[in-house]
C-alpha cells in the first residue's frame, strides 16, 4: 500500500526546492547537499514505487479526497513508476555531474530550478488529469526555461528565446486542444476521457479528432517530431551540457503523452479516431529519424552531433509508438529507456570534450584533450549506443523495433538500418577528427585539466545503466511486455479510478 | 558451458593486456597469448566429439522473447575456423610482440586484437543468428580501431572509416536478411533453420533475403564492387593485416556463405550470383596485383583474387566444389599468413616495402627468403605445396562447371587467375629477393631475431606438411568441415597426379608457362598499365561520401539555421493543416444550442476590441504605441468576461493586464522604440495568409463548439453541487481553484515562483562583467525625460493610495472563498500598490523603506500551500484534503474558516513575491544601467549619485 | 452573439498569429501574448456563454455559468502571465547581449563556437 507516496515524487523535490530558494540561496555548498539528498532519496522512493506498481494493480491517489472524475488523481501504474524511475535516476547521475564539473557555480539558483524541474517531470508523469498535465507540463518547462539559459552567454540566451517562444506556441496550442476536449466531452481526468472516447455521439466525432489532433501535436513538439523538431538543435547545442542530457528525458515526456493518449485513451478500436494517431506518427517519425540521421553526419560541431543524434532516437522511438500493438509499444518502451540513458550519456561526454578542447567545432584538428584516452573510450561507448551498433542496447532495442514492425517491413526497415549506417559513419567521422586527428600534430605540452572524478563517475553510472539494459535485456523485455499488455488493455486502470456519476 | 567459455575468453583478455602494459610488453603480449592458448585448448577438448560427427552445443537464455539467446553450437565448419582463428590468432600475437616499436601503445594493441578475436570465434560458434549479427558488427568495430592504430596516419584513419562503412553497412544490409530469413522459419536458431531449406527455397522472400545476406558477406570478404576497402585496411600494422585481413575477418563472408549453404545454394540465383561474382573478384584482383608494386598492396589483391576463387567455389553449389572451397580456406590461410609477415618484416628491417626499391635480399635475408618462396610457390600453385593441391582441384572443378550454356569459360576464366596468380606470385620472390643487391636500401637490411620469422615459419612447415601428406595432415579436417557445410558426410581424396586425363593438369601447366612470360613481359605491361587510365576506388568513394555529408550538412543546417519565424510559420500550418485534416475526415453535427441575442454595449465592446487587434496589426511598429493597444485589448477582454458572468475571471484579467504591460514598458525602456521594417511585401502577405488560417480556423471551431450541447453531463455540475456542502464556499471558481483543483493552482504558482526564479538568476547572469553589463554602464536614455521623474502629486496619491490597496488586498483576499476575489487576485492587487510606489518614488526609495526578501516570500508561500496540502495526511486523508468550519463568537457574525483559506495565503504571498522579485530584478537592470537614484521620496531636481551597488537594491 | 466572441477570437488569433511571425522579439512577445488571450477567450467560451449568472452560489440563482473553464483560465492567465514575464526578461538580456533585438540567429544556432563552459566566472 503505497498511498501517500503516490504524490511523494511531486513534493519532495517542490518542498526542497522551496526550502533551498528560503534558507541557503546563498551557500552553493548547502544547496549541493540537500538538493543531491533529496534525489538520492528520490530515486529510492521511485524505486519502491516501481516495485509496487509491479505487483499491485494500478493504484489511484485522490487529491483532495474528492472523486474521479471531478478531483484531480494521481495514478501510479507500470508505465508512470518506470518514467519516475527513470527521470530519477537520470538526474542523479546529472546532478552527480553538475557537482563534479562545478557547472552549478557558473549561475544563480541552478539546485531550486533542478528540483523544481524534477517536481514538474514527475507530476507530468504522475497525473491522471489532462488539465494537470498541462499545467505541470508548463512546470518543468518554465524550470526548463531556466536551467537552458543557465549561466547566460549571448547565443544560449538567443536560443532560450526561441526555445521559450516556440513552447509558448505549444502551451497555446495545448490550452486549445483541452477546451476543444472538455467543450465536446465535459470532463478532464484522462480515465473517463478513455472511457467517454468510446461511447462518443457520432455527430462530435470530428471535433473530437480535433482535439485529439492537437494534443497529439503538442506532444509532438515535446518529441521533437518532424515537422515540429525546429526547436531541437538549438537549444540542445545551446544548453549547458548536463542541462541537455536532462532533457533527454523531456523530449520522453513528450513520448510518454503519446503512449499513454494513443494507446489508452484514443486506440486504433476508438470509433471516433480510429487510425487517426498511427496514420500521424509513423511517417513524422520516419522523417524525423531520416533528418536526425542527416544531422548527425553532417553537423559542424559536436554538439549539433549529439543534439541530432537525439533527434534520431525520437524518430525511432516514435516508429516503435506508431505500432500501437503491444509488441511495437514494449519495444518503444524499452527503446525509451535506453535512449535516455544513452543521449544524456553521450552529452555529458562532449560536455566533458567541449570543456577540455575549449572548442565545439568538428573542422580544426586540436592537440589531444586531457584524460584523452578515458574520454575517447567512453565516446565509442556513447557512439556505439547511440547508433545501436552492439553489444549495449541500442541494438537490441533495434532489433526489437525492427521485430515488431515486421507487418510494414518494407518501409521501416530500410529506413531504420539506411539511417544507422548514416549514422555510424557520422560517429566515426567525428570520433576520429576528436581523437585521431588530434594526434597528426604533436602537442606542445601535455593538456592540464583537473580530472573531475565525479563527472566520470556520473558518466560511468549511465553507461553502466546501458549495461544493465543489455545484460538482463530478458528479463526487462518481459517486464516491458507485461507493461505494455496493460497500457493495451487500460480496463484496470479505468477500475482503479472509481468514477462516479454526477449527483 | 564449454562452448560459451571459448567465446567469452578472448573478451575476458581484452581487458588484461591493458593492465598487464604495467608490467612491461612481455607481460602483456604473455598474458594475451595464455588466455588464447587456453581458449584453443578448450576448443582441442571438444574435437573429438566433433570429429566423430556430433555437434557440441550450449544453451543459454538470453531474450527468449525476441528469440534472441546465447545459444553456441560447434561443428566441424566452426572446428576448422575456430581453429583458424585462435591459432594463427596466437601466432600473431607472438609476433606482434616483437613488430610494434617502442613507441606504440602496446596494451591498446593486444585489447583490440583480442575483442576483434572474441568476436570471431563468436561469430564461428554461434547457433542464433541474432547473436551471430552482434559479433559480425562486432569485428567491424575491432577492425576499425585496429586499421586506425596508428593515430597519427591520415591514411589509417580514412582506412578504418572506409571499411567500417562498407562492412558496416553490409552488416547491416545482413541484419536485414537474418531477419526475413528468421519470420520465413519462425526461429532465430541457426540448426532449426539450416533444416527449413525447402520452406526458405519456396518462399517469396528467399531473392531478397538472399541478395541481403550476400551483401554482408560480399562487404566483408572484399568481393566485387565491395573489394575496395581492403587494400586501404592495409593502413594498419602488418600484423592486423596478417590476421583480419588475409587468414580471419575477411574469411568470414565465406564462413557464413558456407554456413548458410545448405538452405540458400543449389538454386540458380545462387550460382549465378555467387559463382560469377567469385570469378570476377577472382581474375580482377589478380590482375590488379600483378601492377602493384608496394608488398602488402599486392599481397592485398592476391588476397582478394583467393577470396573470390574460393566464393566461386562455394557458388558451385556441389558437394566435391565445397570441400575444395573448405580446403583453400585452410591453404590459403597458411601461406597468405605467412606472406604478410614477411613483407611484414621486409618493411621492419629494410624500411620500405616498394618492390622498385627492393631485390637482391636472398643474400642479406636468407632465412626470410626461404620462407617467403616457399610461401610463395605455394600461393603460385607449384607442386608439391598445399596451394598447388587446391588449385588443382579448383581448376578441375571449374573445368567441369558450365556457366549460361557455356562449357568452357568457366574453365578458361579460372586458369587466367591461376595464370596471374602465378604471375605476381614470382613477381613477389623476384622482384624482393633475386637480382643484384643494391646499395640504396632505406636501411642496411638482415634477418630477424627469432621472435619475428618463428611465426611465419611454423606457417610454412603447415605448408609443406599439407603439400606432402594432404591425406594425413589436412583430410580429416576437409571432411568434418565439408560435412558440416553440405549436410552428408563426405571423405575427400586429395592427390598431386590425377592422371594425364584430368584437364586441370593441362590448365595448371598453362598457368605456370603463361605466368611465367608474364612475368618476363612485365615491364612492357606495366607501362601499358600505367598508361591506361583507370578509376580509382577511394577518390571516389570519398567523393560519394564526402558529398553525402555536404549534402546533409546542406540540408540540416539550412533547416535548422535559427530563423525562428520561419519555425513557428512551419508550426502553425501544420497544426492549421493537421486540425483541419483531422474535421474533414471525421463525422460532424452542426450544434442545436439557441443562440444568443446580440445586444448593443457587447456589440460596442466587440467594436472596440476588433478595431484595438486591427490597430495593433497596423501599428505594431510603434511599440509604446502596441503597449497601450494591448492594454485596451485585455480591457475589453476582462469586460467580456464581466458581462458573461465571470466576475473572476474579469478581475484576474484586468489585474494581470496591469502588471504584464507595467512590466513591458519597463523592459521596453531598454529595447529599442520602435521595430524596423525588414520583411518585404511577400513575407508579409505570406504571414497574414497563415495568420488568417489559423484565425479562421480558431473561429470556426469554437462557434461550433459554443453552439452545440455537452454529449455527457460535465463534472462541473458536481462542482456546482457541492461546493457550498462539501468545499464550504459560494464562490465556486474559487473553490474549485483552492479545493476541487487546488493542485492544478499548487502547480500554477510554482510555475509563478519558478518564473521569478529564473528572472532572478538571469539578471544577476546579465549584471556579471560582460557585453550586457558594458551597455548597461554605456546605456544612455533615447526618451526625453519628464522634468521631475518623481511627480509630486504622485508621490502623494500613491502615499494615500498604499494603505487603502493593502486594505482592498485583504479584503479580496478574505471573501475570495465565497464572493469574487482570492489569493491571487488579492495578491497582484497588492503588488500593483506596491509597484506604484515604485513608479512614484523610484524603487532604490521604495526598497529601503520596505526590507522584504522577496525570495523568501516565495518560498514560503510555496511552503504554506504545501503544508496545507500535507496536513490533510494527518488527518489520514490524501494531499489537499480541506476542512471549513463555521464559527461565532459575538458580537461578530458568524464566519467561516477554511483551511483552504491557509492554502489561498499561500498563493497571495507566492503571487506577491513572484511579482516584486521580476520587478526588483528589473530595477536592478535599470540601477546598472544608472537610472537616479533619489534618496528623498519625490524631487524636484535629479540627484547627482549615479552609481548604486546593485546589491543594495535586492 | 457567440459569432461575435467566435469572429474577435479568431481575430485576435490571427493577429497574435501574425505578430509572432515578426523578425524581431517585442513583436514575437506581444503576439505569444494576444494568442494567449485568445486561448483564454477560447476555454472561456468552450464553457458556453450565458449572462447573468455568475458562478456564485445564492438563494435565488435562476442557474449559473460553467464555473470549470472559468477556473482553467484563471490558471491559465496566471501560467501565462509568468511565461509572458520570462520571455521579456530573456528577450531584454538577449538584446543586452547581442546589441540587438532580433529573435533570429542569424549565425545558425551559434554553432560557430560555443564558449567552453558559457557562463563565466560566477
Amino acid at each position: 500500500m503505497m498511498s501517500h507516496w503516490i504524490i511523494a515524487p511531486v513534493m519532495l523535490p517542490a518542498v526542497v526546492g522551496a526550502l533551498i530558494v528560503l534558507l541557503m540561496r546563498n551557500d552553493l555548498m548547502l544547496q549541493r547537499v540537500f538538493s543531491l539528498g533529496a534525489t538520492i532519496v528520490l530515486a529510492a522512493i521511485s524505486l519502491a514505487m516501481l516495485y509496487a506498481a509491479t505487483v499491485h494493480p494500478p493504484e489511484v491517489y485522490f487529491l483532495g479526497n474528492w472523486p474521479a472524475p471531478f478531483g484531480i488523481v494521481l495514478v501510479l501504474d507500470r508505465l508512470s513508476a518506470l518514467m519516475v524511475a527513470l527521470t530519477a535516476f537520470l538526474a542523479l547521475c546529472v546532478q552527480l555531474y553538475v557537482i563534479g564539473t562545478d557547472w552549478d557555480a557558473r549561475g544563480r539558483h541552478f539546485h531550486a530550478l533542478f528540483q523544481f524541474q524534477l517536481m514538474g517531470i514527475s507530476g507530468a508523469f504522475l497525473t491522471g488529469d489532462a488539465f494537470n498535465l498541462f499545467v505541470f507540463f508548463e512546470v518543468l518547462l518554465i524550470a526548463s526555461y531556466g536551467l537552458m539559459i543557465h549561466g547566460g552567454g549571448k547565443n544560449r540566451l538567443r536560443a532560450g528565446v526561441q526555445y521559450v517562444a516556440f513552447n509558448l506556441l505549444g502551451s497555446s496550442l495545448f490550452l486549445f486542444g483541452l477546451g476543444t476536449l472538455y467543450a465536446v466531452t465535459g470532463t478532464l481526468n484522462i480515465a473517463d476521457l478513455a472511457v467517454k472516447a468510446q461511447v462518443l455521439p457520432e455527430g462530435d466525432a470530428a471535433l473530437f479528432r480535433v482535439a485529439v489532433v492537437m494534443l497529439f501535436l503538442v506532444f509532438a513538439i515535446k518529441g521533437a517530431l518532424v515537422p515540429l523538431q525546429f526547436w531541437l538543435p538549438g537549444t540542445y547545442a545551446n544548453a549547458p551540457g548536463p542541462v541537455a542530457a536532462l532533457f533527454a528525458v523531456m523530449t520522453k515526456v513528450g513520448a510518454y503523452a503519446v503512449i499513454r493518449f494513443g494507446v489508452m485513451v484514443v486506440p486504433a478500436t476508438t470509433p471516433a479516431t480510429g487510425g487517426l494517431v498511427a496514420d500521424m506518427v509513423l511517417p513524422a517519425g520516419l522523417l524525423t529519424l531520416v533528418l536526425g540521421a542527416l544531422g548527425v553526419l553532417g553537423a559542424g560541431t559536436l554538439s549539433r552531433l549529439a543534439a541530432f543524434a537525439a533527434v534520431a532516437s525520437m524518430g525511432t522511438l516514435f516508429i516503435a509508438i506508431s505500432g500501437f500493438t503491444p509488441a511495437a509499444t514494449s519495444a518503444a518502451l524499452y527503446y525509451m529507456v535506453h535512449s535516455t540513458l544513452a543521449g544524456a550519456a553521450l552529452f555529458l561526454i562532449v560536455d566533458l570534450v567541449i570543456d577540455r578542447r575549449a572548442h565545439d567545432g568538428l573542422h580544426a584538428a586540436l592537440p589531444p584533450i586531457a584524460q584523452s584516452g578515458l574520454i575517447a573510450g567512453l565516446f565509442l561507448a556513447s557512439a556505439i549506443a547511440s547508433a545501436g551498433m552492439p553489444p549495449l542496447s541500442g541494438f537490441i532495442g533495434k532489433l526489437l523495433v525492427l521485430d515488431a514492425l515486421r507487418d510494414q517491413a518494407g518501409l521501416v526497415w530500410p529506413v531504420i538500418l539506411g539511417t544507422s549506417l548514416i549514422v555510424i559513419l557520422g560517429f566515426a567521422r567525428a570520433g576520429s577528427t576528436v581523437f585521431w586527428k588530434a594526434h597528426a600534430s604533436a602537442p606542445l605540452e601535455a593538456p592540464r585539466h583537473p580530472p573531475e572524478a565525479l563527472s566520470f563517475v556520473a558518466v560511468g553510472a549511465l553507461l553502466a545503466g546501458l549495461t544493465v539494459l543489455t545484460v538482463f535485456a530478458g528479463p526487462v523485455t518481459a517486464w516491458m511486455d507485461a507493461t505494455a499488455a496493460s497500457l493495451h488493455d487500460p480496463a484496470a486502470y479505468i477500475a482503479a479510478n472509481n468514477l462516479q456519476k454526477a449527483r | 558451458m564449454s562452448l560459451a567459455l571459448i567465446a567469452a575468453l578472448p573478451f575476458l583478455g581484452a581487458l588484461l593486456p591493458g593492465l598487464m602494459i604495467r608490467a612491461g610488453k612481455n607481460a602483456c603480449a604473455a598474458i594475451s597469448g595464455m588466455v588464447t592458448a587456453l581458449a584453443l585448448l578448450l576448443l582441442g577438448l571438444n574435437a573429438p566429439a566433433v570429429l566423430r560427427g556430433e555437434v557440441v552445443q550450449t544453451r543459454i537464455e538470453w531474450m527468449p522473447a525476441l528469440g534472441l539467446n546465447a545459444h553456441f553450437m560447434l561443428d566441424g565448419l566452426g572446428l576448422l575456423f575456430a581453429g583458424l582463428i585462435l591459432g594463427i590468432g596466437l601466432l600473431i600475437i607472438l609476433y606482434a610482440r616483437f613488430y610494434l616499436s617502442k613507441s606504440d601503445p602496446m596494451g591498446q594493441f593486444y585489447t583490440y586484437l583480442m575483442l576483434f578475436q572474441g568476436a570471431m570465434v563468436g561469430i564461428v560458434l554461434s547457433d542464433n543468428i541474432l547473436l551471430l549479427l552482434i559479433f559480425w558488427e562486432l569485428t567491424s568495430l575491432s577492425s576499425f580501431l585496429l586499421i586506425g592504430f596508428w593515430k597519427h596516419l591520415p591514411e589509417g584513419r580514412q582506412g578504418a572509416r572506409m571499411a567500417l562503412a562498407v562492412t558496416g553497412g553490409g552488416g547491416l544490409a545482413l541484419i536485414a536478411g537474418m531477419l526475413i530469413l528468421g519470420n520465413i522459419v519462425g526461429s532465430y536458431d541457426l540448426s532449426v533453420i539450416l533444416e527449413n531449406k525447402e520452406a526458405i527455397q519456396a518462399s517469396a522472400w528467399y531473392l531478397p533475403a538472399l541478395i541481403l545476406i550476400l551483401l554482408g558477406c560480399f562487404t566483408k570478404s572484399a568481393q566485387f564492387p565491395f573489394h575496395f576497402w581492403l587494400p586501404h585496411a592495409m593502413a594498419a600494422p602488418t600484423p592486423v593485416s596478417a590476421y583480419l585481413h588475409s587468414a580471419t575477418m575477411v574469411k568470414a563472408g565465406l564462413f557464413l556463405m558456407a554456413r548458410m549453404w545448405p538452405v540458400l545454394a543449389g538454386t540458380p540465383e545462387w550460382f549465378y550470383i555467387v559463382a560469377t561474382t567469385g570469378l570476377i573478384t577472382m581474375v580482377m584482383a589478380a590482375k590488379i596485383a600483378l601492377f602493384k608494386d608496394d608488398l602488402k598492396a599486392l599481397l592485398a589483391f592476391s588476397t582478394i583474387s583467393h577470396l573470390g576463387l574460393i566464393t566461386m567455389l562455394l557458388g558451385f553449389g556441389t558437394a566435391e566444389a565445397a570441400a575444395v572451397a573448405v580446403f583453400h580456406i585452410i591453404n590459403h590461410a597458411t601461406f597468405k599468413a605467412a606472406l604478410f609477415m614477411s613483407a611484414g618484416i621486409i618493411d621492419h628491417e629494410a624500411h620500405t616495402r616498394d618492390l622498385k626499391r627492393l631485390g637482391g635480399l636472398r643474400t642479406l635475408m636468407p632465412i626470410t627468403f626461404a620462407i617467403s618462396t616457399l610461401a610463395a610457390l605455394s600461393m603460385a600453385g607449384i607442386p608439391p605445396l598445399n596451394g598447388f593441391l587446391s588449385k588443382e582441384l579448383m581448376l578441375e572443378e571449374a573445368a567441369h562447371t558450365v556457366w549460361y550454356g557455356n562449357p568452357w569459360i568457366m574453365g578458361v576464366a579460372a586458369t587466367v587467375g591461376a595464370l596471374l596468380s602465378v604471375a605476381y606470385s614470382f613477381r613477389f620472390i623476384a622482384h624482393t629477393f633475386l637480382g643484384p643487391v643494391r646499395d640504396d636500401y632505406p636501411s642496411k637490411p638482415h634477418d630477424p631475431g627469432i621472435g619475428l620469422y618463428a611465426a611465419p615459419a611454423f606457417l610454412v612447415v603447415l605448408v609443406l606438411l599439407i603439400g606432402f601428406a594432404p591425406m594425413a595432415s589436412a583430410a580429416w579436417l576437409v571432411n568434418a568441415a565439408t560435412g558440416a557445410v553440405t549436410g552428408e558426410a563426405v571423405s575427400v581424396k586429395i592427390t598431386h597426379w590425377h592422371g594425364l586425363a584430368a584437364p586441370a593438369l593441362w590448365m595448371s601447366l598453362a598457368a605456370i608457362g603463361g605466368g611465367l612470360m608474364l612475368l618476363g613481359s612485365h615491364a612492357f605491361w606495366m607501362r601499358i598499365w600505367d598508361a591506361v587510365p583507370r578509376p580509382e576506388a577511394k577518390a571516389m568513394f570519398d567523393a560519394v561520401l564526402g558529398g553525402v555529408a555536404q549534402a546533409s550538412r546542406a540540408i540540416t543546417d539550412t533547416l535548422h539555421d535559427g530563423a525562428i519565424s520561419r519555425y513557428l510559420g512551419i508550426g502553425t500550418i501544420t497544426i492549421a493543416a493537421a486540425s483541419y485534416w483531422a474535421f474533414d475526415t471525421g463525422t460532424h453535427l452542426a450544434g442545436t444550442r439557441p443562440l444568443m441575442p446580440v445586444s448593443a454595449v457587447p456589440a460596442l465592446g466587440w467594436l472596440a476590441l476588433v478595431l484595438a487587434t486591427l490597430a495593433i496589426m497596423i501599428f505594431h511598429r510603434n511599440r509604446l504605441l502596441t503597449l497601450v493597444l494591448v492594454g485596451i485589448i485585455g480591457l475589453m477582454i476582462s469586460v467580456m468576461f464581466a458581462y458573461f458572468s465571470a466576475p473572476d475571471l474579469a478581475l484576474t484579467q484586468i489585474s494581470v493586464e496591469v502588471v504584464t504591460v507595467i512590466l513591458m514598458l519597463l523592459a521596453l525602456n531598454f529595447l529599442p522604440k520602435r521595430t524596423p521594417v525588414e520583411s518585404g511585401i511577400p513575407r508579409r502577405t505570406w504571414d497574414m495568409a497563415v495568420a488568417i488560417t489559423a484565425g479562421a480556423g480558431i473561429a470556426a471551431l469554437s462557434y461550433m463548439l459554443m453552439t452545440r450541447d455537452f454529449a455527457f453531463p460535465t463534472i462541473a455540475e458536481y462542482h456546482v453541487a457541492n461546493s457550498k456542502p462539501e468545499g464550504g464556499g459560494t464562490n465556486i471558481v474559487n473553490v474549485i481553484l483552492v479545493d476541487f483543483r487546488g493542485y492544478d493552482t499548487f502547480g500554477e504558482i510554482t510555475v509563478l515562483g519558478i518564473a521569478a526564479l529564473v528572472i532572478f538568476a538571469l539578471t544577476e547572469a546579465l549584471l556579471r562583467a560582460g557585453p550586457a553589463n558594458d551597455r548597461l554602464l554605456a546605456w544612455r536614455s533615447d526618451q526625453r525625460q519628464a522634468g521631475d521623474r518623481h511627480p509630486m502629486m504622485l508621490v502623494v496619491a500613491t502615499r494615500l493610495i498604499l494603505p487603502i490597496a493593502l486594505m482592498v488586498g485583504v479584503f479580496i483576499f478574505l471573501r475570495g472563498h465565497n464572493q469574487p476575489g482570492g489569493g491571487f487576485i488579492a495578491g497582484l492587487v497588492v503588488a500593483i500598490a506596491l509597484i506604484m510606489q515604485y513608479m512614484a518614488s523610484g524603487f532604490a526609495w521604495t526598497a529601503s523603506r520596505q526590507r522584504v526578501d522577496y525570495h523568501g516570500i516565495i518560498a514560503a508561500g510555496v511552503l504554506i500551500a504545501s503544508a496545507t496540502g500535507i496536513g490533510s495526511w494527518f488527518a489520514g486523508l490524501p494531499f489537499m484534503t480541506t476542512g471549513f468550519n463555521y464559527f461565532h463568537l459575538p458580537p461578530l457574525e458568524e464566519f467561516e474558516l477554511a483551511t483552504a483559506a491557509i492554502f489561498d495565503l499561500g498563493v497571495f504571498l507566492t503571487v506577491l513575491g513572484a511579482v516584486m522579485l521580476s520587478l526588483a530584478s528589473l530595477s536592478r537592470i535599470a540601477l546598472r544601467a544608472g537610472e537616479t537614484v533619489n534618496v528623498q521620496p519625490f524631487d524636484i531636481d535629479p540627484s547627482v549619485d549615479r552609481t548604486l551597488d546593485s546589491e543594495e537594491a535586492r | 452573439m457567440e459569432a461575435l466572441v467566435a469572429s474577435a477570437l479568431g481575430l485576435l488569433t490571427a493577429a497574435g498569429t501574425y505578430l509572432m511571425l515578426r523578425l524581431r522579439t517585442f513583436p514575437m512577445i506581444v503576439g505569444l501574448t494576444l494568442l494567449s488571450y485568445a486561448v483564454n477567450v477560447f476555454i472561456f467560451a468552450a464553457g458556453r456563454l450565458v449572462t447573468g449568472m455568475p458562478p456564485i452560489i445564492t438563494k435565488d440563482a435562476i442557474g449559473y455559468a460553467d464555473p470549470l473553464p472559468q477556473a482553467l483560465v484563471l490558471t491559465a492567465i496566471v501560467i501565462s502571465f509568468g511565461m509572458t514575464a520570462v520571455i521579456v526578461m530573456m528577450a531584454l538580456g538577449a538584446f543586452l547581449e547581442a546589441g540587438d533585438d532580433r529573435a533570429d540567429m542569424t549565425e545558425g544556432d551559434g554553432q560557430a563556437d560555443k564558449p567552453s563552459g558559457g557562463g563565466g566566472a560566477p
